[in-house]
């Protein structure tokens, strides 16, 4: 993240009056990000390009180099500046690049393209529409850029500074009205006044449970005992979520802030992130934004000169999903087992070394400033009456648009799917929406037009769970998906419990036989039974919600299963013991991979011959389908 | 290892070492410029437990993998037991008791990856590489891992080569990138050796 400094570097130990100054001077500048004023021959340009996760895999780093030197080259070099950003949440537009005031986006700019867009647009005042993002409206007119339903639908509150400012740069934080909130709570505002606000805005937390995070924080402000300590829960482990790591990695200082006011609140001095080792970038930036914080002030002793004292420290976790769970992480933290213990008594009473402790997640606390500034009434008002604000969501599988979105709750499937998502990327039929990671469950795509909230996502037998959404189409099979995620939970189970440890063993096995046509129609029942058993009896988060996915996949698509059962067939294709595999005579080359490949020498033919499958000797592994390299081999 | 131990311990309760050991396993096979690391980080790192994930981390940054020599002297030094260590250990999956390849490949298995075919990736690897999930290659070069999404889920399918991420891999890319790699590795070799003629015949 290098920064020009021709702006004078943060004085050290900032006063309030200090960053309204700050404010006032860098903000006009960060705004014009935010206009999309086409057209203009503006005095000044940036280029913002995406440094989120994904775009950097997409060599978004040689794009921005690119740029740079292109600009240099032509003598831009006073008139168009390069900046980082964090994540625009258009993943699929990979690497993204924003061209402001203009308000253009560039989708999957090569390098190459730069001298091009850097010449006619920068230099020639006229965007390359051939480069443009563009998509075709429900009347067949063309949308460009911030009109593309994907930017258009959105509203961001939580994740307002990613995309928009470098996270490397205070400042820019700042000037977007960053730390105005602390200010005002340790200067202007009761800590009981900041509590009441939380409550009456109705944020709950987005980690999972929807927890109202004004009660969370008042039993802990509420608890006996001196020490006390608040904790972000940045163990994002729910695969298919990624909006906790696009926030530490866009916008750390939201979260240092947001913490840094509860410290304040409920009388805690020390705080903790625990972060996800898979998340290397995340940690690098907030690491940096910790310590800007510090040396400007903003964390540490005496705090914008209010003689408040608070600091954080990060801790990595280290690969284990039931860590996410509250007791697990404070385990974790104490560099134990991360294993969970039972509640009451809750962290808020009892937490990290047995004192009262404040846990959200990030997301969450990333709603916090805005909320203080901008009032409870203001928040309360967008989404529905019991689930306030917006949600994140991670669009991922079978959708054309992948990427971050955030849209006020009470939002229909169908909307963030087809309108946002821009429907399914294979063209087939959208069949499911799977919510909540592991813990969550299924909402096919017939029941999509229901609100999407925390109350009507339990009642569809999923959770909104962290937010991530995996869209799939018509050739995932059901069953095999469950049984994926058992898979999953049997690994994670942390073993300290019976109904969680043996339970879900026990339900891998029977879906393991139903996946290979093994199973008979009783073991169903099986399934149904033991899941409830294990979500009533289980210690913790984990078990509870462990038999989500199968008995939210046995009500909505228990012809699935008694397909595999009943006629031994899959009929989404997935399940290879019920497959049959054949050679496709006009595209095998007779290379021998696949004859090589199969363990049970099934597979005869000749080198530069067509091959043919014995189908008696075949075990159905599908080694051929992985060594083929023509996809010659044909599974139905 | 277990066995050697079980040995030469007729395992009374109140012994350090892992499984009742009498003496501190061997230290031999291990980078002993580990030790003074350990000693450096934990006196500039004060305070108690809490400290054992962070420098296990540490530790597995500059080895690769974590030994079980090196757990009993983590185990002396933060005053636990080796035990202790070790369960934390085991309990992780970050944290590896194997050396694992120059290339670690770490193929997602998060749901996004899963739902577009990562399954099929990891086998055409195992074909590939011929080492199953969890193994390293004879020659040390790859090892293979599934791991739970790395939060990439807008490239699925994706996989990790060390610290870098892949995208939207496709059965063939798989087989290029490892074509790829060893032959910038034989490359390296015949540089190293001194062999001038870098023809780098593929295959």
């Amino acid at each position: 993240m290098a920064r020009t400094s021709s702006d004078p570097a943060v004085a050290p130990r900032l006063t309030p009056g200090d960053l309204g100054r700050l404010r006032e001077r860098i903000r006009p500048a960060v705004q014009e990000r935010l206009r999309s004023e086409r057209g203009a021959v503006p005095a000044r340009r940036e280029v913002l390009v995406c440094a989120g996760g994904a775009c950097l895999s997409c060599r978004s780093g040689t794009v921005a180099e690119a740029f740079a030197a292109a600009i240099c080259e032509r003598g831009l070099g006073e008139r168009v500046r390069v900046v980082n950003v964090g994540c625009m949440g258009l993943c699929e537009a990979g690497p993204l690049v924003l061209v402001s005031p203009d308000g253009v986006y560039y989708p999957r700019l090569e390098p190459e393209q730069v001298p091009r867009v850097v010449e006619e647009h920068l230099e020639g005042n006229t965007p390359v529409e051939e480069l443009e993002l563009t998509w075709e409206g429900p009347d067949g007119e063309v949308l460009r850029s911030r009109d593309v339903p994907f930017f258009a639908r959105q509203l961001k509150i939580a994740l307002r500074n990613c995309g928009v400012i470098d996270p490397g740069s205070l400042e820019e934080y700042i000037a977007m009205d960053g730390y105005a909130a602390l200010a005002r709570v340790l200067h202007e505002m009761e800590p009981q006044e900041v509590l009441d606000t939380l409550k009456r805005s109705g944020l709950r937390g987005r980690g999972g449970a929807g927890f109202p995070a004004g009660l969370k924080w008042q039993f802990v402000r509420d608890a006996p005992g001196g020490v006390k300590y608040v904790v972000c829960n940045a163990d994002e482990g729910d695969p298919g979520a990624f909006m906790d790591r696009s926030i530490l990695e866009g916008d750390p200082h939201s979260v240092i802030e947001a913490m840094a006011i509860a410290g304040r609140v409920v009388g805690s001095r020390n705080g903790y992130v625990y972060v996800r080792a898979e998340y290397p970038l995340a940690i690098e930036r907030l690491e940096n934004a910790l310590e800007a914080a510090r040396s400007a002030g903003l964390l540490g002793e005496d705090i914008l000169g209010s003689g408040f004292g608070f600091d954080l420290e990060i801790r990595i976790g280290a690969g284990a999903f039931v860590c996410g769970e509250e007791t697990a992480l404070m385990h974790s933290i104490e560099g134990r087992r991360g294993m969970p213990r039972p509640r009451p008594p809750f962290p808020a009473q009892q937490g990290l070394w047995g004192k009262p402790t404040l846990l959200n997640n990030v997301e969450t606390w990333a709603n916090v400033p805005p909320i203080l500034l901008r009032g409870a009434e203001w928040y309360a008002a967008i989404g529905t009456r019991r689930s306030t604000g917006t949600k994140v969501f991670a669009l991922a599988g079978d959708i054309r648009n992948t990427g971050l979105v955030e849209v006020p709750m009470g939002i229909t499937l169908n909307e963030v799917v087809h309108e946002i998502g821009g429907g399914i990327r294979t063209g087939l039929p959208f069949k499911a929406a799977q919510s909540g990671g592991p813990s969550g469950g299924c909402i096919p795509s017939d029941r999509a037009d229901v609100p999407i909230d925390y109350e009507s996502l339990q009642e569809l037998g999923s959770i909104m769970g962290s937010g991530g959404l995996i869209i799939m189409d018509s050739t995932t099979c059901m069953v095999e998906l469950s049984r994926f995620f058992l898979d999953f939970l049997v690994d994670e189970s942390c073993g300290k419990c019976p109904p969680c440890r043996i339970g879900t063993r026990v339900m891998l096995n029977i879906l393991e036989r139903i996946t290979r046509g093994e199973a008979s129609e009783d073991d169903l029942d099986t399934l149904e039974s033991l899941g409830h058993h294990i979500r009533t009896s289980s210690l913790c988060g984990l078990g509870q919600t462990a038999p989500n996915a199968v008995l939210s996949t046995l009500t909505h698509y228990r012809e699935e299963y008694l397909a595999h059962i009943r006629d031994g067939k899959c009929p989404a294709g997935k399940c290879k013991a019920l497959l049959t595999y054949t050679i496709l005579e006009e595209v095998c080359n007779g290379c021998g991979l696949c004859a090589r490949a199969c363990p049970a020498s099934a597979i005869t033919g000749e080198i530069k011959h067509v091959h043919v499958i014995d189908q008696d000797l075949c075990i159905h592994c599908g080694a051929c389908l992985g060594a083929c390299p023509s996809d010659a081999i044909l599974a139905e | 290892m277990s066995e050697q131990v079980l040995e030469r311990a007729p395992a009374p309760a109140d012994l350090p070492g892992f499984f009742g050991a009498h003496e501190p396993l061997p230290r031999e096979d291990v980078d002993p410029a580990i030790w003074p690391f350990i000693d450096r980080w934990v006196a500039t790192h004060r305070g108690g437990r809490e400290r054992l994930i962070p420098l296990l981390h540490a530790i597995q940054e500059q080895l690769g993998y974590l030994p079980f020599p090196v757990q009993e002297y983590v185990a002396e030094k933060l005053g636990l037991s080796p035990i202790q260590v070790y369960g934390v250990v085991s309990f992780y999956h970050f944290f590896t008791t194997t050396p694992r390849g120059r290339y670690q490949l770490k193929v997602c298995m998060g749901t996004a990856c899963f739902v577009r075919h990562a399954q099929s990736i990891v086998e055409t690897l195992n074909d590939v590489l011929g080492i199953g999930v969890g193994e390293v290659t004879e020659d040390r070069m790859f090892s293979l891992e599934q791991v739970r999404c790395i939060g990439a889920c807008g490239l699925a399918p994706a996989m990790m080569v060390n610290d870098e991420v892949h995208g939207n891999l496709t059965r063939n890319d798989v087989r290029r990138l490892v074509r790829r790699l060893r032959a910038k590795e034989r490359k390296a070799a015949a540089k190293a050796a001194g062999e001038a003629d870098g023809g780098t015949d593929e295959q």
